[in-house]
């Protein structure tokens, strides 16, 4: 049985659409890596699963099914029940995605007051444990800081303790990585597989970086000209790609230079500068 | 920093003994006219000296005080409150309750003002006392000041729905007024602080100035703006420094108040 | 004359004068001149018949060598000086002047200079009898004929410059709205020094609209000015704290009035028209307010407490039997006990027990007048009246003062441009408009007002000046016991004349500092 089943056409205005008829199915505690350009429409399908959409003027049809519930025809009231405790989400670029205005701590603690039960110590340690879990110093230090005085792999790790505090079935990571550098990009991808490991949620990767795709998912799903046109176990996806698409992104994954490569490009800099 | 903080509560506390103190520290009533000394230097009994009909003039700053200090913030408060209402209900749903509210500020804004505090005035009773007139005139100050900054504060609110963390705190399943007061307002927090501030002193002056109309403070009662009010005559002050003492009070009372709740945008 | 030949040797020629007016001329035509900055206009370009001296107040022959009053004032015969003209070359004859007393009477035209001279319902008849003689008749006799001509400036029946051809000093030149007036010498002025110069000295005066009294002060002190006609007293002091020219010319005949309102239909509450109609009330208001300190204390001493309707400067027609008004709390208070007031602590009450508040509107910006009221204020206090004092744009204060009749007691100042009492017809009638307390009467409200009625319309009518001010001694009584109107003080003719401007002889009437013009000159410090 899926945990969620999308067959949906997203279209702007009077635009043709972004994704016509957009199949894809994801399991319990699944991995699922959905790739393609950026501007393919990947980050279109989140907002609609988070019932979005219609606030940037998007129009979804078809159906979403969400644990055997259709939520497209869901109430707004519905919905704020579902969002961040049984879907969460993680976005792109960290910085800008905390409130600069408030303490660390006070977007945890409002964050919990959502769809939180209990009193003030069952939110602290609901809040302790989650930063726990992102390997966060679950310190009042940390919780007075504002978000301008952490860094960027910090802030990354506090939206996804966010995400996790109400144990989602399912967290949407919209490109989480790409603000990142190489050594923070890759810590944070050990831990959304250790999440998926220790907790058991289902992960929608969404990545225009197919290697982070390999690296993480049970399976990735290739979007081009708004349609799935491959998806597939990782390794099938590499070693034996079917669409011109993926042959295509393969092609243009950069490797390791060698050591001459190197010294030919310092050389170069050398001559320009 | 923090030496600027306590010096500001410093002054605001001493400013707000000296407003609750007014009747023990003033050495005479501040409409009690010493007609044998008018126009007088500093001395023992005046230590301001007194003005051109022998008032004191250290227990009409005191009481102008009292009279400007606490009701020109109450009346930026208010249109602060206001303009951060109307300002943030039409950025958070925009469309076409951002049409409405935007007429209701255009409209505001064009409204000659004048004649409605012409009409105003002819509506109220002639004899009214000078603290009542006082205290409508800073009501109605409160109620019509907000419309420039509303459109600041819509604006604001509407770029602070765009953003980023605003999209995000909705994934998590904020909205409606947790939205606006968890996301919006303290984001608005700068806006909001500067309407505050500006509207102080804009305010103690046009309270002096509709005076032309019938409103604002009579006489004999006094306030900030009515003793300002006396330094506009640029041939006939004199360079007695004491006279100036009503612009150094609002001065240093208005930047204590910036000093004090600016702490958030110092720090960042 | 002999005093200004001797002065004039030392005068130099040339030169602009400077001085400011508060706004804009409302008109240029001299027969509809109604506001203060065109009459100013109309002094320094238009040529009268007759100038009334502004020190001796007698009337000088100007444009008529020589006149004659027949019948008590009903017809006069001028005698024009010969071979004048206008600015513009035109010449000048008994045709002219005339032409310009049938304009000034035309009943279409609505001047309130040719209502000056309209005694009785009729036609007035202007005969050209030669070149130089003409003769005017008038329906009924006119009091204080002669004098009236001062503001009558003759136009030019042929000119094609219509009424800007002047026979004054000087001509409009150039103007600015809203910045300047430029006035230039009059090529063609008939009138010549002892010493055979023709005048004016000046080459030309250019007249500032500043409404700000301070920046005109500033700009007196700077030396961007030469002349100011009324100086206010704080200004005044601090002028002459800098050595400038200032100088008091003494009391002027201006008064400053408090008065009550006493329509009859206004919107007040009954208890209070009773109040205001009381003479006893008026009366104790009146003596408990101190008229020594306001002149003292607002005024700085540049002005005396006021006794009546004429200000003792005005020497002929002030009735020298009336004595000031005293300052008596006590007896303020007897006279309200017999009105059956009561001091209860300290608040006055009525018979019927409502405590005694009133408010005085005056208009806003004019300090010294909030001042007086904020006097008042005090004064009253002392015998438990509640004063609240409100001050209102003119506008407002006009329309409460005249259509809603909706305050309570008004301080305000009159401007009593002239000495006649004909010229206080228009107050003082209770049918008047500008009987302030309660105009627009079909019949006398009062008896003393019936009484006022009979004497000013008996004072008009009379040619002579022994009766006339028989007639108008037993007015200003009659003021000075009901106390319509409570005077408060007169204040000095303040004037600041630049240390430049020569030949100057400030006067406490209109103009005061540039009423002898063509006389003015300049030294050239420059």
């Amino acid at each position: 049985m899926e945990l969620l089943s999308v067959r949906i056409t997203i279209s702007y205005k009077d635009k043709p659409p972004v994704l016509d008829d957009l199949r894809v199915d994801l399991q319990p505690g699944e991995i699922l890596g959905l790739v393609g350009h950026s501007g393919c429409g990947k980050s279109s399908l989140a907002l609609a699963i988070l019932g979005l959409l219609n606030l940037k003027g998007g129009k979804a049809l078809g159906s979403i099914r969400w644990n055997e519930r259709e939520l497209l025809t869901l109430k707004e009231k519905e919905w704020r029940k579902l969002r961040g405790k049984e879907i969460a989400f993680v976005p792109q670029s960290p910085m800008s995605s905390l409130n600069p205005a408030l303490r660390l701590g006070t977007q945890l603690e409002e964050a919990w007051k959502l769809h939180g039960q209990g009193g003030r110590d069952q939110m602290e340690e609901t809040v302790f444990r989650s930063l726990l879990d992102v390997s966060l110093p679950a310190k009042e230090e940390f919780l007075r800081r504002y978000p301008a005085e952490i860094s960027v792999g910090q802030a990354q790790r506090v939206l996804i303790a966010m995400a996790i505090l109400h144990r989602p079935a399912l967290l949407i990571a919209d490109e989480p990585t790409s603000a990142l550098d190489a050594v923070t990009q890759s810590e944070i991808l050990a831990l959304f597989g250790e999440l998926n490991r220790r907790l058991g949620m289902s992960l929608l990767f969404i990545s225009h970086d197919l290697v982070s795709a390999y690296t993480l998912c049970h399976r990735i799903a290739l979007i081009h000209s708004g349609k799935i046109v491959e998806c597939n176990t990782p390794q099938a996806i590499f070693f034996s790609p079917q669409h011109p698409f993926t042959r295509k992104l393969i092609a243009a994954i950069p490797t390791v230079p060698s050591a001459s490569e190197v010294e030919e490009s310092l050389r170069f800099n050398l001559f320009n500068s | 920093m923090k030496t600027m903080r306590i010096v500001a509560i410093t002054v605001l506390c001493l400013t707000a003994l000296t407003i609750l103190g007014a009747s023990y520290l003033a050495p005479a009533g501040y409409e009690q006219q010493f007609r044998e000394t008018p126009q007088a230097g500093p001395s023992a009994h005046h230590p301001l000296g007194t003005d051109d009909l022998g008032r004191d003039r250290w227990a009409r700053l005191l009481y102008g005080m009292r009279v400007s200090l606490t009701l020109a913030p109450l009346a930026a408060l208010f249109t602060t409150v206001l303009a951060g209402l109307v300002g943030g209900i039409a950025g958070y749903y925009g469309g076409w309750t951002e049409r409405c509210c935007k007429l209701l500020i255009d409209l505001f804004l064009s409204v000659p003002w004048l004649f409605l505090l012409i009409t105003v005035r002819a509506v109220l009773p002639l004899n009214v006392s000078p603290e009542a007139s006082v205290t409508v005139t800073f009501a109605l100050l409160g109620l019509l000041g907000w419309a420039a900054s509303a459109r600041v504060i819509c604006t604001g609110a509407k770029d602070l729905m765009k953003s980023e963390f605003v999209w995000q705190a909705r994934a998590q399943g904020f909205s409606g007024f947790k939205l606006v007061r968890l996301h919006l307002l303290p984001n608005l927090r700068g806006a909001l602080l500067a309407q505050f501030w500006i509207s102080i002193p804009v305010f103690i002056i046009a309270e002096a100035n509709l005076g032309a109309l019938g409103l604002g403070v009579a006489e004999p009662l006094p306030s900030l703006g009515s003793l300002l009010r006396e330094l506009q005559d640029v041939v006939t002050l004199r360079p007695e420094p004491w006279r100036l003492l009503p612009l150094a009070v609002l001065i240093v009372v208005i930047s204590s108040f910036q000093a004090l709740l600016n702490k958030q945008e110092v720090r960042a | 004359m002999a005093l200004m030949g001797v002065v004039s040797v030392f005068a130099q020629d040339g030169g602009e004068l400077r001085f400011c007016l508060r706004s804009e001329p409302k008109t240029f035509n001299p027969l509809l001149v109604e506001d203060e900055a065109s009459e100013t206009i109309r002094y320094l370009t238009g040529g009268v018949l007759v100038r009334v001296n502004r020190v001796t107040l007698k009337a000088e022959p100007e444009l008529a060598a020589s006149w004659k009053v027949f019948e008590g004032g009903k017809r006069i015969r001028f005698k024009l000086r010969e071979g004048l003209k206008y600015s513009d070359g035109t010449p000048f004859s008994a045709a002219d002047v005339a032409y310009t007393m049938e304009q000034l009477m035309d009943p279409a035209l609505h001047s309130s200079t040719g209502d000056a001279f309209r005694s009785a319902e009729g036609k007035l008849v202007a005969q050209v009898i030669s070149l130089s003689v003409v003769e005017i008749s008038f329906p009924a006799p006119v009091a204080n004929l002669v004098n009236l001509f001062d503001t009558v400036a003759i136009l030019s029946a042929k000119s094609p410059q219509k009424e800007m051809a002047v026979l004054g000093p000087f001509y409009m030149a150039e103007r600015k709205a809203g910045s300047y007036l430029l006035l230039k010498r009059n090529p063609n002025y008939w009138k010549k020094d002892a010493a055979g110069k023709q005048l004016p000295y000046l080459d030309s005066v250019r007249i500032d609209i500043e409404q700000n009294p301070e920046i005109e002060a500033l700009r007196f002190q700077r030396g961007e000015v030469h002349l100011i006609n009324t100086v206010s007293p704080a200004i005044f002091e601090k002028l002459s704290a800098d050595n400038a020219s200032v100088r008091d010319a003494g009391a002027s005949t201006d008064t400053e009035q408090l008065w009550f309102n006493q329509v009859p239909g206004s919107p007040l509450p009954a208890y209070k028209k009773a109040w205001f109609t009381s003479t006893n009330f008026r009366r104790a208001v009146s003596e408990a307010i101190n008229r020594g300190d306001l002149a003292r204390i607002v005024y700085r001493g540049h002005a005396v407490p006021a006794i009546g309707i004429i200000s003792p400067s005005n020497k002929f027609w002030f009735n020298s039997g009336l004595k000031p008004h005293p300052y008596d709390t006590a007896s303020a208070l007897r006279r309200l006990q017999q009105d059956g007031f009561r001091l209860q602590g300290d608040t006055l009450r009525d018979r019927a027990g409502n405590a005694v508040e009133f408010s005085i509107v005056t208009n806003a910006g004019n300090r010294t007048r909030e001042s007086m009221a904020t006097m008042i204020q005090q004064d009253l206090r002392k015998i438990g009246i509640k004063v609240n004092v409100v001050t209102l744009d003119f506008n407002s204060l006009l329309e409460r003062m005249t259509q809603s009749y909706n305050y309570e007691a008004c301080l305000l100042g009159f401007q009593n441009a002239e000495l006649d009492p004909n010229s206080q017809m228009a107050v003082w009638l209770s049918s008047a408009d500008n009987h302030q307390w309660n105009p627009k009467q079909t019949s006398p409200a009062t008896a003393w007002e019936g009484e006022i009625d009979k004497l000013m319309r008996a004072q008009a009518a009379s040619g002579d000046e022994h009766k006339r001010k028989q007639y108008w001694d037993r007015v200003q009584q009659i003021a000075w016991e009901q106390e319509p109107f409570i005077y408060l003080i007169n204040k000095d003719a303040l004037v600041a004349i630049a240390p430049a401007v020569k030949n100057a002889a400030p006067s406490v009437f209109r103009p005061q500092t540039y009423w002898n013009v063509e006389t003015l000159a300049l030294t050239q410090a420059h």
